[in-house]
């Protein structure tokens, strides 16, 4: 990011604050007044809340070490969340600080961090905040928008340019296990939409978690999708699924070998590219 | 012992040790993944071993 890129971002997180006056960042159209302490349903009003900041090595090839940024709160509620404790109650998570974070991705890339990687939670209903923590950072940052992709068009231009790859982590493949799964029976219409638009301007990885048993009603319609849309983006099957302690509608067990193997073969059948 | 699984509370880290002895971290911090670096030492999916200065070991 060059001087230029700052003061956009600077300038677009002024427009993200304004946008959560009427709160339309995602489908779910709250339309709730986040500056005035009003909370949607991803329980946030306009402060924006991290309760963690890890250097991983086992994110997608060419990603890593990456600096992740765990920002509080989502507009989903995956039954399978590992951190839906803090998408639950985010206001338990510490207040973002700009100058402190802005010191420790600064420290993080010290100790070898090659990509800035914002996760949660989902960046993009605390977009405002992750604006102005992008207008302060050091300007040779990579940056990753680590997303559920289940966004109004409002977010993408926000960050269009200022983000270097998306990171799209897809959570499903049709509407009916999205509702059941996720609560948003829309998932899927809507993150493949963003997705194909994400394509069109920036450098995209495909994330797929592996559920147990989702084979053929998830993955096989989503590798479809991906054969005949975005037949050249990367691919990523993730197999690191773990079941809710206490299950309703997820899988109850974690992805088996053959399972994943199976998954892996499905995707090369339609000639994909994966990525580890 | 409680019968029923602990809801995570915010704060709280899980781990998680499978039937075929496989361990299971959800979503680690630094201390959990130094801990993962010393059970599995070669490991490329974990941070590599620190130096620490106090014993003089890395």
């Amino acid at each position: 990011m060059d001087a230029a890129a700052h003061e956009q971002a600077a300038r677009r997180a002024g427009i993200a604050r304004e946008a959560l006056r009427d709160c339309l960042l995602c489908p779910r159209n709250c339309r709730v007044d986040r500056t005035a302490g009003e909370k949607g349903y991803c329980q946030l009003d306009d402060k924006v809340r991290c309760f963690r900041e890890v250097l991983r090595y086992d994110e997608e090839k060419g990603l890593n070490p990456s600096h992740q940024i765990y920002f509080a709160g989502c507009n989903l509620k995956c039954e399978f969340c590992t951190v839906s404790e803090w998408n639950e109650r985010p206001d338990a998570a510490d207040e973002l600080d700009v100058e402190k974070l802005a010191a420790t991705i600064a420290r993080r890339k010290k100790e070898g961090a090659r990509t800035l990687n914002l996760l949660g939670g989902e960046p993009a209903v605390n977009v405002h905040g992750i604006l102005e923590l992008l207008a302060r950072v050091d300007s040779e940052a990579v940056v990753v928008w680590n997303t559920n992709m289940y966004y109004n068009d409002i977010v993408d231009e926000l960050v269009t340019g200022l983000v270097d790859i998306y990171l799209a982590d897809l959570k499903c493949g049709n509407s009916d296990c999205a509702q059941r799964l996720l609560g948003a029976g829309d998932y899927v219409e809507v993150a493949k939409a963003n997705i194909l638009r994400a394509a069109g301007h920036s450098d995209v990885i495909l994330r797929y978690l592996v559920l147990p048993g989702h084979l053929r009603c998830c993955l096989e319609p989503i590798v479809k999708w991906v054969a005949a849309e975005l037949p050249d983006v990367k691919l990523s099957l993730r197999d690191y699924y773990v079941p809710p302690a206490q299950v309703k509608e997820a899988p109850a067990e974690y992805l088996g070998r053959d399972e994943y193997r199976q998954a892996v073969e499905l995707a090369a059948s339609k000639g994909l590219t994966l990525i580890e | 012992m409680k019968k029923k699984p602990y809801r995570r509370k915010c704060g709280d880290f899980e781990i998680r040790v499978l039937a075929d002895g496989r361990l299971v971290m959800l979503a680690p911090d630094d201390e959990l993944l130094a801990m993962g670096r010393e059970l599995e030492p070669d490991s490329s999916l974990l941070p590599p071993a620190r130096e620490d200065k106090r014993n003089g070991r890395t």
